[in-house]
């Protein structure tokens, strides 16, 4: 029954494609000149860059005090964007490295372009904390070796400097992991120049790669340890972050859900920011074949279902808020939802968990722009969520004459505007440099109508 | 295919003689000690109850993640999904006999705790534990059916797309209904306590005994002469396997989260509970709980031959389904027993019950259907699926 298995086991490729078409599609962009599209965008990019380039010299060379904090409120606009930028990661992870244990063979389409925004949003994340030091050149001091600086030493018992550990493992761990993905396609690309420095630059990115059965043994037993590997720091990585928050004493930021909500809250978010870029990059670099309206809609399915789990943690605290009888607790999440900010809680609500559910439906699920307003939506919900819950429970605190607003400062602005710079500015180049799809594994997941060879035949094709 | 009942005549009499004795015994226990025989009876209850919707879950999971692998051994989960009206009913019973246990009493002026003093009204409360039931038994039931009506017509794609969309109403109702009723039944043991993961440990405890109970039906129901014999292979055990794996990880790392962040805060109000449960005769036992649920089945589990053999799975479950009981228990029995464990006859009677009761209840709705829905358009895959 050739009209079950099609719409259960939908294609993962389209348009009818040889092994040496996939190449060639995913190849050719990078052989190109870039279009007058790319460098508009670039030059958009670059320039949001230069004015985060400004916005951070000027307040280091000045100090940390031309942010729009205060003596109540000292946590607000730079970590938000270190949350954000943190959980945007997540997603390439998720999409690498669990849904490879998973054998979902659709996420060949996105997993080299999530896996490269990982990189990108964690080198992101990682500015604000560092600008947040106020002297940055010593951030040396986070790490813990034998040094001269007698009982200055890092404080093992505080969840910022696990932060540091955590995030640098999952820069690491990503980053090998992004490059061991690569190395079959770098070899593609190797043998399909001409002789010249490109070729040379290639053979050595590619450390050898010989195409031998061997290797491609040793590779993918590499590439399934590294999966397992990467797996707990889905978990782990945000779920250190939530412990800033988490194991503090303050009405609204302690609270025992907080790490798998805050998992769940960055794959939610990061998997709307592969569906912004992958919208736009299958449009613009024409692989419509490669990521089609089927991935497009399990990544909806996947983001719908984070969002539910992200509106169930906001209804889990807002319960047991009142539940638990804690005065100063209903307090926060009141002030949460009527006070001042009241306007941040209901556009996090409706961003988050409304809209979202539009995504219940498959004629919501295939429109592509919909779904690419509904990403766009999402991207900002999850920024205000991090504003909500760092703020609200931040500025009206125990003590009633020290309640304070808060409001960024041009400089803090300038600064959130040049870390999308910094990370448009890398994906433009990565495009550029490296196949944005996964050549190799492409090939070995889509059952190609016109193979070089005959194909295996899947269970379901069998019955057929 | 020629193929023996799951269960012969003389064991289920036996096994139906034993559940009707141990639960005489917890009943005339509600008179002669019952705080401890009626602990017994809500832990009893609840380890089945959420056995059977863990078995609705996993079938509406499977559904909407397009999962073809299961099919081959689906109706165990739905034999397990059909379970869930009669626990859940004992579960009621237990409840409304032992209604005090839930009694919140205000000291003077409610302040703020009006909300809780509303929420734990005993009429409110005990009708919203019925609405749980109810819903879980009717979504549950409306899944199994679909299923088996799929055995009597050609295979039709239209049919398990209104499958899909049906996991999906319960997925979402579960996930609300199921985080209140672990309030409502265990957290409300202890009044003035509260954790915003409650809900999520207590999912993550249920995955991972279903898994275990689907792991052992699975093995048990696949030897030599049993219906699924060739049917479930190694195959399907090695994914039973990864997935028990990774969910007794789950668990850990929820109670883990639990744990830390209310050790690390220190309020008063939340380490009543670990304090009760660490500190005194209650700390080895939460030791063992950690050992049972995932550090044994962890290093277990790791190597890949572990999870491809039937005996080290079957062995490996049933030290889960005990680290289960053991949870079920330290969520129970401290608040409503205090700081001293005991293990004694009441205790015997409840374990007895539930070994015995769940063969009986679960081979009888296997036995209800077809052993394999013949006509899922995703069989064929699952029957010749490689890991």
């Amino acid at each position: 029954m050739p009209d079950s298995t099609t719409t259960l086991r939908p294609p993962l490729v389209t348009g009818d494609k040889t092994l040496s078409d996939v190449t060639r599609d995913i190849c050719e962009p990078m052989a190109r000149r870039p279009t007058a599209l790319w460098w508009g965008a670039f030059s958009i990019s670059v320039a949001a860059l230069l004015m985060g380039v400004v916005a951070v010299t000027y307040q280091i060379a000045t100090g940390i005090g031309v942010w729009g904090l205060n003596k109540t409120v000292g946590w607000a606009f730079d970590i938000t964007n270190f949350v954000f930028w943190v959980g945007i990661g997540h997603a390439g992870t998720l999409i690498s490295a669990v849904l490879f244990l998973f054998r979902q063979k659709w996420r060949t389409a996105v997993n080299r372009a999530a896996e490269a925004m990982t990189l990108f949003a964690v080198m992101c994340a990682g500015i604000f904390p560092l600008i947040h030091m106020g002297r940055p050149w010593l951030a040396f001091w986070m790490m813990p070796y034998p040094n001269t600086r007698g009982p200055l030493w890092v404080n093992f018992k505080s969840p910022l400097l696990w932060d540091v550990f955590a995030i640098s493992t999952y820069l690491l761990i990503s980053a090998v992991f992004w490059y061991v993905g690569l190395l079959p396609d770098l070899a593609t690309i190797r043998d399909r120049s001409a002789p010249g420095w490109r070729r040379r630059i290639f053979s050595l990115l590619c450390l050898g790669w010989d195409g031998s059965a061997r290797t491609w043994h040793r590779y993918e037993t590499v590439y399934l340890l590294l999966a397992g590997l990467a797996t707990p720091l889905v978990f782990s990585v945000h779920t250190i972050v939530s412990m800033d928050f988490a194991t503090a004493v303050i009405p609204g930021w302690h609270a025992t859900i907080f790490p798998p909500y805050f998992v769940a809250g960055a794959i939610f978010s990061g998997l709307a920011m592969v569906l912004t870029l992958m919208i736009i990059a299958r449009k613009v670099m024409s692989l419509e074949d490669y990521i089609t309206p089927m991935h497009i809609d399990r990544m909806c399915k996947l983001m719908l279902s984070m969002g539910c789990l992200v509106g169930l943690a906001y209804g889990t605290e807002f319960f047991i808020a009142f539940y638990g009888g804690n005065g100063f607790e209903q307090f926060v999440f009141l002030n949460r939802a009527f006070g001042p900010f009241a306007w941040a809680y209901w556009t996090m609500v409706v961003c988050n968990v409304g809209i979202p559910q539009l995504l219940w439906f498959r004629r919501v699920r295939a429109s592509l722009p919909l779904v690419f307003v509904i990403a766009i939506v999402v991207n900002i919900g999850m920024w205000f969520e991090r504003f909500v819950i760092i703020v609200t429970s931040l500025h009206r605190d125990f003590l009633p004459s020290s309640w304070a607003g808060y409001a960024p400062t041009i400089v803090e602005i300038a600064t959130f505007i040049g870390s999308f710079g910094l990370f448009f500015t890398c994906f433009l180049i990565f495009c550029r440099i490296a196949p944005v799809i996964a050549i190799a594994e492409v090939k070995g997941a889509a059952h190609l109508k016109k193979p070089h060879a005959p194909q295996r035949e899947s269970g379901a094709e069998k019955a057929a | 295919m020629p193929q023996s009942p799951s269960l012969s005549a003389a064991a289920r009499r036996s096994l139906s003689v034993v559940s009707v004795v141990s639960l005489a015994i917890l009943a005339s226990g509600l008179y002669f000690a019952p705080e401890r025989a009626w602990s017994n009876l809500l832990a009893a209850a609840l380890f089945l109850l959420t056995i059977g919707l863990g078995g609705t879950l996993f079938l509406a999971l499977a559904l909407i993640t397009g999962a073809g692998w299961h099919v081959a051994f689906r109706r165990v989960p739905e034999a397990m999904a059909m379970i869930v009206p009669l626990t859940g009913g004992a579960l009621l019973v237990v409840l409304a006999l032992g209604a005090q246990y839930y009694a919140w009493h205000p000291h003077g002026d409610v302040g703020t705790f009006w909300f809780k003093q509303f929420w734990l009204t005993p009429m409110f409360w005990f009708a919203r534990s019925a609405a749980y039931v109810i819903i879980w038994s009717v979504l549950g039931a409306l899944l199994v059916y679909r299923s088996r009506k799929q055995d009597t017509a050609p295979v039709n794609v239209q049919q398990h797309t209104g499958n899909v969309r049906l996991a999906a109403i319960f997925l979402a109702v579960y996930a609300i209904t199921f985080s209140l009723a672990s309030v409502d039944w265990l957290m409300a043991l202890d009044p003035m306590w509260y954790s915003t993961i409650w809900g999520i440990y207590n999912f993550a405890g249920m995955m991972v005994a279903t898994l275990a109970v689907i792991v052992i039906l699975c093995i048990v129901l696949s030897a030599p002469g049993r219906p699924l014999h060739g049917v479930f292979t190694t195959e399907h055990l090695h994914d039973l396997g990864k997935l028990l794996l990774s969910f007794s990880c789950f668990w850990m790392y929820i109670w883990f989260s639990q744990y830390m962040l209310i050790w690390y805060a220190n309020i008063p109000e939340e380490t009543s509970h670990f304090v009760t449960r660490t500190i005194g005769p209650w700390g080895p036992v939460v030791v063992a709980s950690l050992v049972l649920n995932w550090l044994a089945p962890f290093f277990i589990l790791l190597p890949r031959p572990s999870k491809r053999s039937r005996s080290v799975m079957l062995r490996v479950a049933v030290l889960i389904l005990v680290g289960r009981w053991v949870d079920v228990w330290l969520m129970i029995f401290p608040s409503t027993l205090g700081d001293t464990p005991a293990f004694g006859i009441w205790e015997l009677a409840a374990i007895a019950c539930v070994v015995t009761a769940a063969p009986l209840l679960l081979a009888r709705s296997f036995a209800s259907a077809p052993p394999v829905p013949v006509h899922d358009p995703f069989l064929p895959e699952s029957l010749h699926y490689h890991a």
